[in-house]
């Protein structure tokens, strides 16, 4: 037995509760290779399939249940935050509230299989008023499927992940270095793609006082509140004649807006 | 999407509401049908 199988042999448990528990806080170190991992060992019975999974949803659920009570306690501020230092652009609060309000809490099983959006889904379901009893049962079905699948998938295929390992093993220490120099490749990768995201926004962006600007120069420009209609409810504020535009309402309500007219969106 | 269909000037608000309100700029409300 090779020392890397059974170092992980050893400690797979606690590496799989750490590492979910890391990616779930949010830090981009992805706990899927661990599992894969993990799955392989339990086929060649080294491991046991229901600690493992018993430790990815202990983990899982921990660190949700944190971002529920904070997404709770703090509403949007802290969905805010979380796509601020998320290193995946594409998810932002809007795009996650209109995942949410179409797919309810069925969107919080779904979350652990879209990047970004499952570090972002406990604290909008708590910033959506959702129910924690509920949110525990949907986190709990959601992590159960996610990392069940991913150790069945190490399991079925256990043959490639112990090439993979006998690989790394016969790099010696050389495979941490390998390992290291990977995940630092994917974080400088998603860092970059967060920065360049950002980057082309602020050019874009409108400033506050810039838009006053236009209204007290008697410009016009078009304003669309694009927040969804839940988020409306809860705050029914709006910028003076903004009007509202979900995807849906574009062919019905373009026709009415001249194409060389200045738009401006905004949500929260 | 706009972009998409011919509008070149569209920009969002730095901010979102929360920066316009903090600024101390007008609101109105919104009625919208129950």
């Amino acid at each position: 037995m090779s020392k890397l199988i059974a170092y992980v042999s050893q400690y797979g448990v606690a590496l799989v509760f750490g590492l979910v528990l890391v990616e779930q806080i949010g830090i981009p170190i992805p706990a899927m290779p661990a599992l894969l991992v993990s799955g392989a060992l339990v086929r060649a019975g080294k491991l046991s399939f229901l600690a493992l999974l018993g430790a990815a949803v202990a983990a899982s659920v921990l660190a949700d249940t944190i971002w529920y009570l904070l997404g709770r306690r703090y509403g949007h501020r802290v969905l805010k935050t979380l796509c601020r230092v998320s290193l995946s652009p594409d998810s932002c609060v809007r795009q996650t509230e209109g995942i949410f309000e179409k797919w309810g809490m069925t969107s919080v099983v779904l979350a652990k299989f879209i990047t970004g959006f499952s570090t972002v889904a406990p604290p909008l379901a708590g910033a959506m008023g959702a129910k924690l009893p509920a949110f525990l049962f949907y986190d709990a079905l959601g992590t159960v499927m996610w990392a069940g699948g991913g150790i069945l998938i190490g399991f079925v295929f256990h043959r490639a992940i112990e090439d993979v390992l006998s690989f790394l093993e016969g790099l010696g220490t050389g495979a941490f270095y390998l390992l290291g120099a990977a995940l630092l490749l994917f974080v400088l990768f998603k860092w970059w793609q967060r920065r360049r995201f950002y980057k082309a926004l602020r050019m874009a962006r409108i400033t506050v006082n810039e838009l006053q600007n236009l209204f007290e120069k008697g410009e016009k420009p078009v304003v669309v509140d694009v927040r969804h209609e839940g988020e409306r409810r809860r705050d029914p504020r709006r910028i003076p004649g903004a009007m509202t535009m979900g995807v849906s309402e574009l062919d019905a309500k373009l026709p009415g807006i001249p194409p060389e007219v200045e738009i401006v969106l905004y949500c929260t | 999407m706009l972009i998409e269909r011919g509008y070149r000037r569209v920009r969002p608000l730095a901010g979102g509401l929360e920066a316009w309100v903090d600024a101390g700029y007008v609101v109105e409300e919104e009625e919208i049908a129950s």
